[in-house]
């Protein structure tokens, strides 16, 4: 009898001890959440900043976002989809940081492209793969393939893109027809390029110093994107500093540097119109070409933009800029969420909407290649004669590194190495030999 | 304090330590995490952790949580090995996340665990293989072996956000803590092991006063036997005496008429020979009425009537069949239901009631005896009264001494008076335990 009892009183103990442990995984978890009376109603939240990703204020900072969620919740009705609005976007990965350490970060993010690598590697995102298999209405091949690729870390889509911009080189029109020299066509090379230069680069008032010059903020990884470098690779384990179309890279830079004997131009020269060629993003095309922020920058000349020259292995390529959505790793609304991604990234009316409102490219090929963005590119004073197919081709080809762990100190090791063998004396090869092998350390000690 | 005891206050001091660990490390991490958040250096944090840690709020909640899940899962004792592998295994689950709401910066408390599991066994085999196990499970929670295969936040990546002394504080007191609770459980594994050696001894002492109480127990034995044995021969000796009884109040009295009567006619014989065949006529019928009374006697010895009928039965059996043997006219009444007396009570009730119909049959010459048998209060009343001729001068015989005894051996009384007939009254205490049941 007494046995029995105590048996029992042991049973009530272990019994209230999965109870607890229950509770405990409930609001651990958030799943405590989903429960009506804590608010389980489908309200979806969505991360943002205030600011345009291009960094120009357009003041339209919410409209696209505002008009896709109308119509998002027109289309699943029950769902209620919020925002949290004014955070620029220079605090915005530290509030999403922080958002993240409290537990209540939204549903869904937008993920600036500098900071995709450090939350993914934090665990922050949530791996898209499983949505992405069991959905038939998705199709990955209408995304630009390599603004696609750019929501991926170690293989992993973690991901979608939103909007994009190439890398594009501008050039100053009016240095080019002044010197008479013809602006080069869309398949221009390294050749090219040095020619030109060399060509403008010159003391045009005769002071004794050069006051006109070829390039500024043109790096040695835009020399190896367009030579087809590929400096590291998938798992970021090597370094591929001796391939010998890097050294070709190097010694282009080397060249093209040579032209300024040793000055290092800086950046406003281009806006003051001393400068024939500057690589930069299409946004700032799209923002400084339409009337009236043309008129605080790059006045006084003519500019126009081309893709990026190609090296003797490579082509006409560079890299892009996105800016993605990814859903929050501890979401509990993944499958709404997961609804709105898709929409925001592949809906027609919100993709279109980005010619519109933003800067930026769209990243569905459909919605770049329309007859509604030809006409809002062609012959259109705001936006000058740019060329879609141009533009098209430069984001489908874009380069798109590979992102692995430490991927930010890599390059920065990779840039201290480049710059070494630059400045030294010595033999170049011998020179490369060692910085790689610094470089391989380097990787290695971070496995 | 008992020294049994011990172990356990030892493993109570251990439970409160850990307690009080794991509210420290809990509160000083959520501390720093919630840092981190209101001084903007979130996103510094995420890239230096290069993992998401739980938020701040929940730290302390699981942790604690977990703790006492832990506690409850502790206090339960299990009887079967499969059942306490389960407990164990569950103990041990818990422990890990625990371990994991901590970052892994506390492994002691798989020390709780062991020393819980060490207070099971009494053996050594049993015990040194489990220990084993759980040991290697101990060893597998610290946080620089995990965190080589799993990124795992450590927990001086938390505490960074304080300054170098505060932090150099902070981790000492943690360290100090962590050896309080190892010193605690070695301190554990010692006294555990002293009282196990002095409770060997204790049973050893305790065996030996069980085979000294064992041999008195069977010396007590013999003398009881023996005790038995004379305890038998006084019965043999009072039932001779209550057979003397029973022959003098039967036959001793119809002797005693038989040889007053021929007395009598010795004397009568030759002076009226018809008085003296008279005389002999009465002689005849009351040595006729001895040998009755010899047989009723006998029959009283035994009574048949008690061994297998209750006392109600038997005495009306009794009553009724006087009633036929006589003519007397007997009315009685019974109001009470005669159950649960003891044998000796039974049997003295019986006999008063019957040796009072007797005396009125045979002395007073009754035609009509009333037996009226109630139970007042703590007392059980025997009434009888008959219509015979009474007596004015008492002079106790045999029987009403003997009925006299009988009573005082039960703690009862007797009361007689010869004025109207001839009335006894007995009165008899009832004893404990029967009392309501008569109702």
């Amino acid at each position: 009898m007494m046995e029995h009892e105590t048996e029992r009183k042991y049973g009530i103990r272990a019994g209230v001890c999965a109870l607890l442990l229950l509770v405990l995984w409930t609001v651990v978890s958030d799943v405590y959440k989903k429960i009506p009376c804590f608010g389980g109603k489908d309200v979806i939240t969505v991360g943002v900043f205030s600011d345009s990703y291009w960094e120009v204020q357009n003041g339209h900072a919410y409209q696209i976002l505002e008009d896709a969620i109308a119509r998002f919740e027109e289309q699943c009705p029950g769902v209620q989809v919020t925002y949290v609005s004014g955070i620029m976007k220079e605090d915005y990965s530290e509030w999403l940081s922080e958002q993240i350490m409290r537990g209540t970060a939204p549903d869904v993010v937008f993920m600036p492209g500098e900071h995709f690598n450090d939350f993914a590697e934090a665990g922050a995102l949530k791996d898209l793969t499983p949505f992405i298999e069991k959905d038939e209405e998705f199709h990955p091949e209408t995304y630009y393939t390599s603004a696609y690729e750019y929501g991926t870390y170690e293989g992993i889509q973690y991901a979608l893109p939103y909007e994009c911009a190439p890398k594009l080189m501008f050039v100053n029109k009016s240095i080019l027809t002044a010197e008479g020299i013809e602006m080069p066509g869309d398949e221009w090379t390294w050749d090219d390029f040095y020619r030109i230069c060399r060509q403008v680069t010159k003391d045009t008032d005769g002071n004794g110093t050069v006051d006109q010059f070829g390039v500024v903020g043109y790096t040695w990884e835009d020399a190896f994107d367009s030579n087809a470098v590929r400096l590291f690779d998938e798992k970021g384990t090597e370094c591929r500093l001796t391939d010998p179309k890097a050294g070709e890279a190097i010694a282009f830079i080397e060249r093209m540097e040579g032209l300024n004997s040793g000055y290092s131009v800086p950046d406003k020269e281009f806006a003051l119109g001393n400068v024939a060629f500057q690589p930069m993003l299409f946004s700032e095309y799209r923002a400084y070409k339409s009337y009236p922020l043309s008129i605080k920058k790059y006045t006084g000349f003519e500019w126009d933009c081309l893709r990026m020259p190609a090296g003797p292995a490579g082509a006409n390529v560079s890299r892009l800029d996105t800016l993605t959505v990814a859903m929050n790793a501890s979401t509990v609304h993944a499958g709404q969420a997961w609804e709105l991604m898709k929409f925001l990234t592949g809906d027609p009316a919100v993709q279109s909407e980005i010619f519109d409102y933003s800067e930026g490219v769209s990243v569905q090929k459909e919605i770049v290649e329309s007859e509604k963005t030809r006409v809002l590119f062609t012959d259109n004073p705001d936006t000058g004669n740019l060329s879609l197919t141009m533009l098209s081709e430069a984001v489908e080809q874009a380069v798109v590194v590979p992102r692995f762990h430490d991927y930010k100190e890599a390059v920065a090791e990779a840039d201290r190495a480049v710059r070494a063998i630059l400045d030294s004396s010595s033999n170049i090869n011998m020179e490369t030999i060692i910085q790689n092998r610094n470089v391989n350390n380097y990787l290695k000690s971070k496995q | 304090m008992e020294r049994r005891q011990l172990p356990n206050y030892v493993l109570c001091t251990m439970k409160n330590l850990n307690m009080l660990i794991i509210l420290y490390l809990a509160g000083v991490t959520a501390y720093s995490l919630s840092g981190y958040i209101q001084e903007c250096s979130a996103m510094d944090f995420l890239i230096r952790a290069k993992r998401i840690p739980l938020a701040p709020w929940k730290i302390p909640v699981l942790a604690v949580g977990l703790y006492i899940c832990l506690l409850v899962l502790l206090s339960i004792r299990c009887r079967n090995h499969l059942h306490f592998f389960i407990k164990t295994a569950a103990e041990l689950g818990v422990a890990f996340f625990l371990s994991s709401a901590l970052n892994f910066s506390y492994t002691g408390i798989v020390l709780l665990i062991i020393a819980d599991t060490m207070g099971y066994f009494s053996d050594m085999k049993q015990r040194l293989m489990l220990l084993t196990l759980i040991c290697a499970a101990y060893m597998l929670l610290d946080y620089d072996l995990l965190s080589v295969r799993y990124s795992i936040i450590s927990i001086e990546v938390c505490w960074e956000y304080f300054q170098k002394d505060a932090r150099s504080f902070l981790l000492g007191i943690r360290n100090v803590l962590n050896s309080l609770n190892t010193l605690a459980f070695i301190i554990y594994a010692i006294v555990l092991i002293l009282v196990e050696a002095y409770e060997k001894e204790r049973v050893q002492g305790l065996n030996e006063r069980l085979n000294t109480a064992n041999r008195e127990l069977r010396e007590a034995n013999q003398k009881l036997e023996e005790y038995a044995r004379e305890s038998e021969k006084a019965a043999e000796t009072r039932e001779r005496n209550r057979l003397a009884r029973e022959i003098h109040d039967t036959l001793g009295h119809s002797l005693t008429g038989i040889i007053t009567g021929i007395d009598a006619c010795v004397m009568l014989v030759d002076i009226a020979p018809e008085a003296t065949k008279e005389q002999l006529k009465a002689i005849a019928n009351v040595a006729r009425q001895g040998v009755k009374d010899v047989r009723r006697s006998v029959k009283a010895l035994r009574p048949d009537a008690l061994e297998t009928l209750d006392l109600k039965r038997a005495l009306i059996q009794m009553m009724e069949e006087t009633k036929c043997s006589t003519g007397v006219d007997i009315l009685y009444e019974i109001g009470t239901k005669l159950k649960s007396f003891d044998k000796d009570e039974e049997d003295i009730i019986y006999r008063i009631v019957q040796e009072s119909i007797t005396n009125a049959i045979r002395h007073g010459k009754a035609h009509k005896i009333w037996v009226r048998i109630d139970r007042s209060f703590q007392m059980l009343e025997i009434h009888i009264k008959d219509d015979g001729i009474g007596c004015s001068n008492i002079q106790k015989g045999f029987g009403l001494h003997h009925m006299e005894e009988r009573l005082s051996m039960l703690h009862g009384s007797l009361s007689y008076h010869g004025n109207d007939g001839f009335t006894v009254d007995a009165q008899i205490p009832i004893r404990w335990g029967t009392e309501g049941e008569d109702d």
